[in-house]
């Protein structure tokens, strides 16, 4: 419940301070919300499995979000970068169209 | 339903799942889930019994529970006290608890939120839409400009050039035909279609003796063409290039039209060169009063020949001008 409500807090934060977004991050902001996307279905779906662990929950997502980030980064470095980072989008929504039937199983039980 | 295939397998690395880290992770599972989900203990032994099996070989661990996510969501056939995802949802959601993990989660979430409002805020500004766009999105994008405005130059040049050639044509066009009015004109004036107007002079020949004859008409006309008559026409009729005179008896006759004494001659041309012209010892009026002609001669600033001749086609002739 605290975690949907600080979920709830980050975008209306979000909405409200409407910060400018730093140069050097913006590229790979939209990478890093996708990975987190997936760190944070992961979490959902093993919560549902009844094997959350806080801890690893907190490594996955942030290394998640830094592992994005970094093929972003390198890939821009190797003049890749847009084929990279849909490669990087593809794989995560395929992740998380997995866990989110995952998901759907346990809570629809279909 | 292909992603049962790799489903296990990334919800083991994701979430770290205790089976995966075969020695310890027993333990953890042991340690995490009673102070996750308290109620569940009564349960445990029915959790840390499902993983057991899968303990020996890491291998193992990730082909073992290939089936059981599938399974779990199913209603228990044998009827065993065991907590559905649903239930530990509906537990995490309500009441609210305030443990360790989830101020954790609620931190990392609210991260991912500001992250994902602002990252929507910046995206959704109109504006802006080339804000968020990489280098090589923007090069190639400021390329396809480039080549639209090269493109739209080319057409503009084009255009502009047709523009400049049809004002040029219409201008041409207009002064031809300015000419053309003008050229039509002159000619008319020599070929007696038109009424002249100028400076010249009236010679009136009387002849009360009927003396007069064609051919001393004929020499006061190409006396005065010598001179530089422009437009000359004698009672009423113009006098051309093909003007002809006959003797038919009484009086003169100028292309077929009989005319009598006085024989008034309106010619438009330079005064000062036509009346000494008619004028000069032995010449046209010398010759007249010889036979008993008078002959007047009048200046003026104002002479109208208004007499007309229908243009005539010709019937042989053909301009080789083409």
């Amino acid at each position: 419940m605290i975690a949907v409500l600080g979920l709830v807090v980050g975008v209306v934060a979000g909405l409200l301070v409407r910060p400018e977004v730093p140069a050097v991050v913006e590229p790979y902001l939209p990478i890093a919300v996708v990975a987190a996307l997936d760190a944070v279905f992961g979490g959902l779906r093993a919560m549902l499995d009844g094997i959350f662990d806080d801890k690893v929950f907190v490594v996955s997502f942030l290394s998640n979000v830094v592992v994005a980030a970094l093929i972003v980064f390198l890939g821009d470095k190797l003049g890749v970068g847009a084929q990279l980072s849909t490669g990087v989008v593809v794989v995560l929504g395929i992740r998380i169209f997995s866990n989110a039937a995952a998901i759907r199983r346990h809570v629809f039980r279909a | 339903m292909s992603d049962h295939d790799e489903r296990p397998a990334e919800a083991a690395e994701e979430q770290g799942d205790p089976r995966e880290n075969s020695g310890d992770g027993g333990n953890r599972l042991r340690k995490v889930l009673p102070q996750e989900v308290p109620p569940a203990a009564p349960t445990a032994g029915e959790a840390h019994a499902k993983p057991a099996p899968a303990l020996p070989t890491a291998g193992e661990a990730r082909a073992r529970p290939e089936p059981e996510p599938e399974r779990a969501p199913e209603p228990q056939p044998d009827a065993e006290p065991r907590l559905t995802g649903r239930q530990r949802l509906a537990q995490g959601v309500w009441p609210p608890r305030v443990t360790r993990a989830q101020l954790i989660v609620a931190v990392l979430l609210f991260g991912l939120g500001f992250g994902l409002a602002v990252q929507v805020a910046s995206n959704s500004d109109s504006d802006s839409a080339l804000r968020g766009a990489r280098q090589e999105d923007l090069v190639r994008i400021l390329d396809e400009l480039d080549d639209r405005t090269q493109r739209l130059e080319d057409e503009k040049q084009g255009l502009e050039k047709q523009r400049d050639e049809l004002e040029n044509s219409s201008d041409q066009a207009e002064e031809a035909r300015k000419q053309t009015v003008e050229k039509e004109r002159q000619l008319g004036v020599l070929a007696g279609t038109v009424a002249a107007q100028g400076p010249g002079i009236t010679m009136t020949i009387e002849d009360t003796k009927g003396t007069v004859e064609a051919d001393m008409l004929l020499d006061a006309i190409q006396e005065l063409r010598a001179a530089g008559a422009e437009a000359i026409q004698v009672n009423g009729v113009r006098v051309v290039a093909g003007t002809y005179l006959t003797d038919p008896g009484k009086g003169v006759g100028v292309d077929g039209n009989k005319i009598n004494a006085p024989y008034r001659f309106k010619v438009i041309g330079k005064p000062q060169d036509l009346e000494p012209a008619l004028n000069i010892p032995g010449g046209v009026v010398q010759t007249l009063e010889k036979e008993q002609a008078t002959v007047t001669i009048e200046r003026s600033t104002d002479i109208l020949v208004d007499a007309l001749r229908a243009a005539k086609r010709p019937d042989y002739a053909r301009s080789s001008s083409r």
